[in-house]
């Protein structure tokens, strides 16, 4: 039973306070309010002065910003007629297909990261791939993915694959490193009791170990996206022809912030999305898992 | 030299014949590097021969390598010198021919008590390529209905076959882990103070059960705890480990190898048996004196009191 006590100022610095789940939920939202408020603020002040004004732009520049993203097409592309359905213009826009091209750079990519994975855990199990790999891995660890760009652009061209390769490197080293860490921590009793259950080397690898670690893997990959997305933008902005990031840069050259707001929200919001969804998927597919 | 000779009880069944060497160590030493060139020795010239059928205990206080005299039989270690056989082999590897029960994180977490009871009786069927086989399949369903058996039996309900290892308590879990080594019928069941962290109504019972079940498939069992009682009490053997009080304070060693009067008793009456209360007084008083050696670096005064206490 939980006793129920008034609030009181000190209860914000008091670590044995248990607050109702109202207040935590009303409270989770208090700082997006602020921010909002804040922005309106902002906004409606620097619009009194300049009416015109771009750099903070109105919430009805911002939904004009919005509308011209999800109907209308990038100047780049053909126009397309305003009588069309709403499905073919929205396919048409040029939100859906930087979203697609950055998407699928980014799939690919996040494809691409699963030997990363497969090379962590068997860093982990196997001593001789760990004597083989890890000061390697450690070594590239330290480089800085940006500083390869160059050597990128020379040897995969300045298409997808020097940006996705980029993806890969810079996140690479991270997730071998976190999955080897991640698998090393089954206790060793595990695997000398799987041996005894006459488990072979790939059983106690695939079946054991990795089958325990999946949940922290994907946590671990969870943690990953930003950095992920933050290459994707960093390969987009320098040299690309579409995608999100290649959006923002040109908005930045016209001022246009009521595009470059929304596709930020945007963004933010797919990489949310995302991270629920491998959140959830984890929680449904290992339902034994504890976090700590 | 500690005497390991007692009397046999004459009013009790006999004591299995020791017809078969099942595990042995020779002239065995652990050392483990220390710092620069400094070593720790762990174990010094263990000698020991474990008969098929016996249920060895052994009995140590911490850090007096009980553990790794497990460990060695096992395969997870090797001794810097001497030798280890089990069924006249040499340990070369973990393997089958023993079974495993630590004293925690026994269990798969990531498998239901039934998966984790058939998970090696899976393994002995097939390789995962024989696992698409319609015979692996009906060999499953028969394998589940065993096992279920075989874990009301060990005092599991039907509704707990289905939860996750971390739905169970600690006794539960550690009859699962029991249930898990056994489906192997191994020659060889080595358990690590299995029961340490269990209170004392579910270690009573769970002593009992893995009694019961050692009388009834008589595997080779190596039984590693510090309690004397407990030691006593499932044990028709036991090996005291400590450092010698009589030679190099620096060597561990086996300092006591006897088979137990109290085995032939049945186990309900061993408790209250005088031949229980005899030995532990003994053991209490050697494993007192052998602690002393351990804190000082040399001879000391044993006191002259039957009772450590």
């Amino acid at each position: 039973m939980t006793i129920k006590k008034p609030f009181r100022p000190g209860d914000l610095i008091d670590i044995q306070v248990r607050p109702v789940r109202l207040w935590t939920q009303s409270l989770s939202w208090l700082l997006f309010l602020a921010g909002i408020v804040l922005y309106a603020q902002f906004s409606i002040s620097r619009h009194r002065e300049n009416p015109e004004d771009r750099v903070v732009p109105s919430l009805n520049q911002l939904v004009q910003g919005v509308k011209a993203s999800v109907l209308e097409p990038a100047e780049e592309d053909d126009p397309i007629d305003s009588n069309a359905a709403l499905f073919e213009r929205l396919r048409h826009s040029m939100l859906w297909k930087d979203t697609v091209a950055s998407a699928r750079r980014f799939f690919i990519a996040l494809a691409l990261l699963l030997p990363a994975v497969l090379l962590g855990l068997h860093m982990a199990v196997f001593p001789y791939a760990d004597a083989v790999f890890l000061r390697f891995v450690l070594f590239l660890d330290k480089i800085i993915a940006l500083s390869l760009l160059p050597i990128l652009f020379i040897v995969f061209g300045i298409e997808e694959w020097s940006k996705i390769m980029l993806m890969v490197i810079g996140v690479a080293p991270t997730l071998i490193l976190d999955t080897c860490n991640i698998s090393r921590s089954v206790p060793r009793e595990q695997i000398v009791k799987a041996f005894t259950l006459k488990s072979t080397n790939a059983d106690v690898a695939y079946r054991v170990i990795l089958k325990q670690v999946m949940p922290q893997i994907i946590n671990s990959v969870r943690l990953n996206l930003k950095p992920l997305a933050l290459f994707l933008f960093a390969g987009e902005m320098i040299a690309s022809t579409d995608g999100l990031a290649y959006r923002i840069a040109i908005m930045r050259r016209h001022m246009g912030m009521d595009i470059i707001l929304p596709y930020l929200l945007w963004v933010a919001l797919l990489l949310f999305v995302l991270d629920s969804l491998l959140r959830f998927a984890n929680r449904r597919l290992h339902p034994w898992f504890q976090p700590l | 030299m500690v005497s390991t000779a007692l009397r046999p009880d004459p009013m009790g069944p006999p004591v299995p014949a020791r017809q078969r060497t099942e595990i042995a160590l020779r002239d065995v030493c652990v050392r483990y590097p220390v710092s620069g060139s400094t070593s720790k020795t762990v174990l010094s010239c263990v000698d020991l021969e474990i008969f098929a059928g016996e249920f060895v205990v052994v009995l140590g206080e911490t850090g007096c390598g009980k553990s790794t005299l497990l460990r060695l039989i096992l395969g997870e270690e090797f001794p810097t010198s001497g030798s280890v056989t089990v069924d006249g082999k040499p340990v070369t590897r973990i393997d089958s021919r023993s079974g495993y029960v630590p004293q925690k994180y026994s269990l798969f977490p990531d498998r239901t008590v039934l998966g984790n009871v058939i998970y090696g009786p899976e393994n002995a069927c097939s390789r995962v390529l024989g696992r698409i086989r319609p015979s692996f399949w009906r060999f499953h369903r028969s394998l589940k209905s065993d096992a279920r058996v075989f874990l009301e039996r060990m005092g599991l309900r039907s509704q707990d076959m289905d939860k996750y290892p971390h739905q169970l308590s600690g006794g539960m879990q550690q009859r699962v882990a029991i249930a898990q080594a056994l489906m192997m019928r191994p020659p060889v069941l080595l358990m690590d103070e299995p029961f340490s962290a269990l209170d004392p109504s579910t270690r009573g019972s769970l002593q009992e059960q893995l009694h019961a079940l050692w009388r009834e498939t008589r595997p080779t069992v190596v039984f590693v705890t510090h309690n004397t009682s407990e030691a006593l009490l499932l044990g028709t053997r036991l090996v005291l480990l400590g450092r010698h009080y009589e030679e190099d304070a620096s060597r561990s060693n086996v300092l006591l190898d006897l088979e137990l009067p109290t085995s032939r008793l049945p186990f309900a009456r061993r408790k209250q048996s005088p031949e229980f209360q005899e030995l532990r007084e003994r053991i209490k008083l050697l494993a007192y004196k052998s602690s002393l050696m351990n804190r000082a670096e040399g001879p000391v005064e044993f006191p002259k009191a039957a009772d450590p206490q």
